[in-house]
């Protein structure tokens, strides 16, 4: 198959884990093993961040390269660490020549026969969930299509499992949000009943109920379904002095707050 | 699994292109670009009711977003409700008329085929995608099967930037450029307040009202709460000022 070909079925591929219940490390090494086909590098490997902000490895396209992923772990150096931690593609890295940035670990790939890397950060809107590793056994620049096709992988598979920790937890997030969405309701509708009954601007109604509450040590929220419910009257909330022109003059930001 | 062709197609418009990958406008954008409509809009719901637009692409998108909201009737609440797209190719003179509030100002606003795709990850159901396109017409099969990768993509998305949220908080981008009413349900607390009844009544009351006089939902509320009308019961009187 041509390569463009290849790339194109492989990106599509990646796009129909979308949807399925899919095992993250299958797609992770469906695209080392591409990387490897479709581009001209030796190895490729995915190392993805782990709950606890450390990185695992999760593909390898050859055992040699696993080895090194470990490696560089162990040692905290090397190209995907770099590429992780600036966020940046850190590529045509010759080994024989940059073992001032990652001594430990250059001298360890060329042992084990490799002598360029490159890694792409694996990373959208903000977050970085990790980074693709792509080594040579020979010296040299891999060429700018080359780069951009692996990025688009990295890319693709970046969303597929962003969407699909996100449809795992479908459940749980819908409840955030639910409750986000209610929250916001339950304190405009206890803004509006305060407004009425103190005859005070949205504003002013915001700021009398988020002092009771901080005065109360309460949540907003709470106060803002008892005064919706009735168990707080307007008039108990009135009768705390609000102390939120010495809050707000400590920088807090002025936007609701539900803790 | 169908459908990966067209998904990468959405996916590399949505990634594509300068902007934020995951602009909630960008998202709407792209649905409307996609299915080749005039317009989009996004839909929250929850409990059948909707809890305000996300995203609309320009201004048409937006009224009936709003109608939708204050009315609770047309394609997007139908869509959710019945978990299934609404089609309506012909909306100004349609085979069988459905609603009634809605379609008179919509007509007016250009619109002449809407379109309502429900928003769902799984069991889990967000809201509705709203499509519309200013000539009458049923969508092709190819568009129909893009709409229906798009409202995947697109309730994947919602769920993928809400899951970095703060607990109790709507995520900041999922804020950014949405309209959630919030003036409706402070002129709601208000009017509670002055018939001394639940803020779900008054709801009810505002809508009522906007209904019987012919007016916005929005423009009832706002006038609600710049006190420009009231809502009390005879004889009754204001809370002294303390």
């Amino acid at each position: 198959m041509p390569r463009e070909a290849l790339l194109a079925q492989t990106l599509v591929e990646l796009a129909d884990t979308l949807v399925a219940d899919f095992d993250v490390v299958e797609l992770l090494t469906l695209v080392t093993d591409r990387c490897v086909e479709v581009l001209d590098v030796t190895s490729a490997g995915v190392m993805l961040v782990a709950p606890d902000g450390d990185l695992r490895v999760m593909a390898s396209s050859s055992d040699t390269m696993r080895y090194l992923e470990f490696f560089e772990l162990q040692a905290q150096e090397g190209p995907c660490l770099d590429s992780f931690r600036t966020e940046q593609a850190v590529v045509n890295q010759d080994l024989a020549t940059v073992d001032g940035r990652w001594p430990r670990f250059a001298a360890e790939a060329l042992k084990a026969g490799f002598h360029s890397a490159h890694a792409l950060p694996m990373r959208l809107r903000g977050t970085v969930i990790g980074a693709l590793n792509l080594f040579h056994t020979a010296p040299g620049k891999m060429s700018k299509a080359d780069i951009a096709a692996a990025q688009a992988l990295a890319d693709v598979a970046t969303i597929a499992i962003l969407q699909n920790r996100a449809a795992l937890e479908s459940q749980v997030v819908n409840e955030q949000l639910q409750t986000a969405l209610n929250t916001r309701i339950v304190i405009e509708q206890a803004k509006g009943m305060v407004a009425e009954r103190l005859d005070l601007n949205m504003e002013e109604a915001f700021t009398t109920l988020r002092a009771y509450a901080r005065n109360h040590n309460l949540r907003l929220v709470d106060v803002a379904y008892n005064i919706i419910d009735s168990t707080l009257t307007t008039s108990a909330l009135d009768a705390a002095p609000p102390d939120t022109a010495v809050l707000d003059r400590s920088g807090l930001s002025p936007r609701w707050r539900s803790e | 699994m169908v459908g990966g062709e067209r998904r990468l197609r959405i996916l590399a418009r949505l990634v594509g292109s300068g902007s934020p990958a995951f602009e909630t406008k960008r998202l709407c954008e792209v649905c409307a670009d996609v299915t080749q409509m005039s317009g989009a809009g996004i839909m929250l719901m929850s409990g059948d009711v909707p809890r305000g637009s996300l995203c609309t692409t320009d201004e048409v998108s937006a009224l009936m977003e709003e109608l939708q909201f204050g009315l609770g009737e047309g394609p997007c609440v139908d869509a959710f409700q019945h978990d299934r797209p609404v089609l309506e190719p012909n909306l100004a003179a349609p085979i069988v008329p459905r609603w009634l509030a809605f379609t008179g100002p919509v007509v007016e606003a250009g619109v002449r085929a809407v379109f309502g795709f429900p928003l769902q990850v799984g069991a889990v159901r967000l809201g509705a995608l709203n499509l519309y396109c200013d000539r009458p017409g049923p969508l092709s099969d190819d568009q129909h099967a893009d709409a229906l990768v798009m409202a995947d993509v697109a309730a994947h998305t919602i769920l993928v930037l809400q899951a970095n949220a703060p607990p109790g908080k709507l995520a900041e981008e999922l804020e950014a450029g949405a309209d959630l009413q919030y003036v409706v349900h402070q002129a709601a607390g208000m009017v509670a307040a002055q018939l001394e009844i639940g803020v779900g009544q008054a709801l009810i009351r505002l809508r009522a009202y906007a209904f019987g006089n012919d007016q916005p939902l929005r423009q009832v509320a706002d006038a609600v709460v710049g006190r420009t009308l009231r809502f009390a019961a005879e004889g009754r009187y204001k809370d002294p000022k303390p």
